[in-house]
């Protein structure tokens, strides 16, 4: 990345998804590999349920202003988060969508994957890493983090009980985003 | 002054503006926290409930808002520098024993997370609505010091600047900031921060000298009274009431007059303690953006943009808020032919800036929707004053409403 | 420390020891209780050799809340309905202090209600004399949550329909640690019981039945005060323990003495207790991570 340069991301869905928590663990690893990193958050006032996106704007200089408007990058783990991002997307932006959760999107200049996000977690035998498995596949399609980085950054914020399945939920995430990316050679 | 530090250092850390908050008090020497759930400003308390006893401190939930602002004025009065952390609705509840706080000459920091309003509003989204209840919150006269940090390093450094000039000048201090800087997580390096923090950690004025000569609040040239500590044998009254230099209650006109007087005023002779803000290009500006908090980082981002396309846009952001630094924004607005104040409330920090500037036009743009201001519009309104105002014709001062 | 402060509890007890010279004259009007009632603190704090120099005194608004501005001690006059959560605040920070709030029945039960429930249930080490006169006397003679049915006052002028607060059953329900009630026609018995409030380890309540001769009693043709405090006999039901808790808005009775005690963990000490731990945690994060789970 250029200095000047900025990267918008976002991580969209519903609460309860663990959205805000994947976002601080890419913060993080981005943050340790020197980045300047600004996460944010909307949400609305309920624990579980209702809309939630969490947001990273990644820098090598400072952050001016730390919110996004113009997305690089999109995931969407439930339909709920695209209607206030579509919008937001820049020309030609990456965008990934859960097959089961959101399987349709609307027409726009963007390139989109739809990668079986939460049928990987549940097959992993808990839907609730399925925001693991989105930032695996995230971290090879963007190619904007270094894998020791963001699994030291997802070791950092596991508790001990789930420390297994979300190591496997990122392999598998790795594993999606590298088959997607493979595709996307061969058919170019 | 006070520019957003952002320069890159060696030992960064990921923090949130609330996590940060709970950082600098303790760093600023704070070991008494009372407080009471609100979003967004919780995470305050749930940090300083582990972060106090590990510096022998102490923390309290209490049972409400007015508990909570009662429980640490109480721990100031035994001599222990004390905070509590709040939102708007409880902002409110906490008015009367602000106004207690500033009579009394109590030090304490309140923390305000402004979120929507008015009553309940939307406790997750950011709202800047509290800017005047921050100053004339509470009932009748009495100064008030409020400050109003944009990034999550600068709540670090403005939470010890507040206990500062709290402890310094004996007064309340606010700490107003947006839901969004609260619950922002930044890439910030406090090391340096830390140390200036600690070594510039004020002490109040603490009374010596025998009893029979103390009067709690005559003072000398500062105008500020030293406080005498409980158990240190001077046994005085601290009472809401209007009192003497004695600390007794009286109605005396005179007497009332001359505390109250020297309470109004205390300030002044301290401005050059108090004031801080940031002016970001305006030396030849013509258009300058006055604005707060995440509408200053939006505003940070337009000074760019418009200077992109030719337009010499400037910022003005009062880092302290109130007392307004008044004479700053006369300086930094002077050559300029207008000025933008883009806010989250229905014309606040619009209504200073026009008492400032009298009958310069001042445009803004208000909102609130809960939806922050972008950048791309404080540009383009920005450029859209200056490619409407001919030389020496300044549009008139108009009020875009929110959307 | 100064020689005054050097009292020997055997001393005889001279009340001029204890008060403020020159806030004298007192405001308060004829015949009323509380100077009584803050004649028996003061008599208890120099039986307990109490050091005036760590006595705290917060106080709230109305008469009572005045009654602080006459004590010789660090004394906090604040805002009404309040003085529990200052108090709470200045216990908590300054654990060498003995912190003492005298507060009405207004104050403590209406406005400040919330606190005294709270501070009952938090047990921390603060003894809480309420002065209950039935009245808020400073404002006018309104009617207050004590205020026994039928009374005229003010704002009932036909008589009070509304039942009255048992504040020591309240205070019990609520867990206070040490509750108790007395008259301000027995003052040796009164001085008593507020020094056994004061030795208790944690949270004390203390509610002193006192007169309001000038507004209560005259609207109510109660006589003079001396009938007033004789009258406060014929209602006494002078017992030693029991449950209060069954009849928090029992017709007007008087169980007085100690009501209710409890040994429950005083809460500054769990507090202090509980924060080593989460120190040691801190200096060892491992020992800490496996004694939070």
């Amino acid at each position: 990345m250029k200095r000047d340069q900025r990267m918008e991301i976002r991580i969209g869905g519903t609460g309860g998804q663990g959205l805000i928590l994947s976002g601080k663990m890419l913060a993080e690893a981005l943050s340790s590999m020197g980045r300047r990193v600004a996460q944010s958050q909307t949400y609305e006032p309920t624990s579980r349920g209702g809309f939630c996106n969490s947001d990273l704007v990644v820098t090598e200089g400072e952050v001016d202003y730390p919110l996004t408007s113009a997305l690089d990058c999109l995931v969407l783990l439930d339909r709920m988060a695209v209607a206030p991002s579509w919008a937001l997307l820049k020309t030609g932006a990456l965008v990934i969508a859960d097959t089961r959760l959101c399987p349709e999107t609307p027409a726009g200049d963007c390139s989109v994957h739809q990668l079986p996000l939460t049928r990987t977690a549940i097959e992993l035998g808990s839907e609730r890493v399925a925001n693991i498995v989105a930032l695996g596949a995230l971290a090879v399609l963007t190619g904007i983090c270094d894998r020791g980085a963001l699994e030291r950054a997802v070791r950092a914020n596991t508790p001990k009980s789930f420390l297994d399945i979300n190591l496997d939920a990122l392999a598998e995430g790795y594993r999606l985003g590298e088959q997607t990316h493979r595709a996307a050679a061969t058919a170019a | 002054m006070n520019a957003i530090e952002t320069a890159p250092a060696a030992s960064m850390q990921l923090i949130s503006g609330n996590h940060a908050c709970a950082l600098g008090a303790i760093a600023a020497g704070c070991r008494f926290f009372a407080g009471y759930p609100i979003t967004p400003s919780s995470e305050i308390a749930e940090r300083l409930s582990r972060g106090l006893p590990e510096v022998d401190g102490v923390f309290v939930q209490m049972e409400d808002e007015i508990a909570s602002i009662a429980a640490v004025i109480g721990a100031s009065m035994g001599g222990v520098k004390a905070m509590t952390a709040t939102s708007g609705p409880g902002f409110s509840l906490k008015q009367e024993n602000l106004g207690y706080a500033a009579g009394a000459e109590i030090p304490c920091v309140i923390v305000n997370v402004m979120r929507g309003g008015p009553s309940t509003g939307m406790p997750t989204r950011p709202a800047q609505g509290d800017i005047m209840q921050a100053r004339w919150g509470s009932h009748g006269d009495y100064p008030i010091i409020a400050l109003a940090p944009a990034s999550v390093r600068e709540i670090y450094t403005e939470t010890i600047r507040a206990f500062d000039l709290s402890e310094t000048l004996r007064t309340p201090v606010v700490l107003l900031y947006d839901q969004v800087i609260a619950q922002l997580t930044e890439t910030v390096e406090l090391g340096d921060a830390g140390a200036r923090g600690r070594a510039a950690a004020a002490e109040r004025k603490w009374a010596s000298g025998p009893r029979e000569s103390y009067r709690p609040y005559a003072v000398d040239e500062d105008g500020i009274p030293a406080m005498s500590r409980p158990g240190a044998g001077y046994r005085v009254h601290t009472t809401g009431l209007n009192h003497a230099e004695d600390g007794f209650p009286t109605q005396n006109p005179e007497a009332v007059a001359r505390n109250l007087g020297r309470l109004l005023a205390k300030f002044e002779r301290h401005r050059d303690l108090i004031d801080s803000w940031q002016a970001l290009a305006c030396e030849d500006a013509e258009v300058v953006i006055v604005s707060i908090g995440i509408s200053a980082r939006a505003a940070i981002r337009a000074v760019a943009m418009c200077r992109a396309r030719g337009v010499r846009a400037g910022l003005f952001r009062p880092v302290t808020l109130w007392p307004f630094p008044q004479a700053a924004l006369r300086e930094a607005t002077a050559g300029a032919r207008a000025v933008l104040v883009p806010e989250l409330n229905a014309g606040q920090l619009s209504l200073e800036v026009q008492r400032i500037l009298g009958d310069r036009p001042v445009d803004a743009i208000h909102r609130y929707n809960g939806e922050p201001i972008t950048p791309a519009e404080i540009a383009e309104r920005a450029s859209s004053l200056i490619d409407t105002t001919g030389a020496g014709s300044a549009k008139a001062p108009g009020v875009r409403r929110a959307r | 420390m100064s020689a005054t402060t050097m009292l020997d509890s055997a001393a005889e007890f001279d009340v001029r020891d204890y008060l403020r010279a020159e806030m004298m004259p007192h405001f308060l009007c004829p015949g009323c209780g509380h100077g009584i009632a803050l004649r028996a603190l003061l008599w208890a704090v120099h039986e307990l050799a109490i050091d005036k120099d760590r006595l705290a005194v917060v106080s709230g608004i109305g008469c009572a809340g005045r009654l602080s501005a006459y004590i010789d001690a660090s004394t906090f006059h604040v805002t009404h309905g309040r003085p529990i959560a200052y108090a709470t605040g200045l216990a908590l920070a300054r654990p060498d202090l003995h912190v003492i709030v005298i507060t009405g029945d207004g104050d403590c039960l209406a406005i400040g209600g919330n606190h005294l429930i709270h501070a009952c249930r938090r047990n921390l080490k603060l003894t809480c004399l309420m002065l209950n006169n039935e009245v808020y006397g400073m404002t006018g003679g309104q009617v207050s949550p004590t205020t026994s049915e039928t009374r005229v006052t003010s704002t009932t002028p036909l008589g009070n329909s509304e039942p009255h607060f048992n504040a020591c059953a309240l205070a019990a329900a609520a867990g206070a640690g040490f509750v108790g009630r007395e008259v301000t026609h027995h003052v040796p018995k009164l001085k008593e019981l507020i020094k056994a409030g004061l030795a208790h380890p944690g949270f004390a309540f203390v509610e002193v039945m006192t007169d309001c001769t000038e507004i209560f009693g005259r609207k109510n043709e109660m006589g003079s005060s001396a009938e007033m405090v004789l009258r406060q006999k014929s209602e006494l039901r002078p017992s030693a323990y029991r449950d209060t808790v069954d009849m928090p808005f029992a017709a007007k009775d008087l169980p007085t003495g100690i009501l209710a005690r409890n040994d429950r963990p005083e809460y500054g000490e769990a507090y202090r207790r509980a924060a080593v731990a989460i120190k040691s945690a801190a200096d060892n994060p491992a020992a800490g991570r496996k004694s939070r789970q």
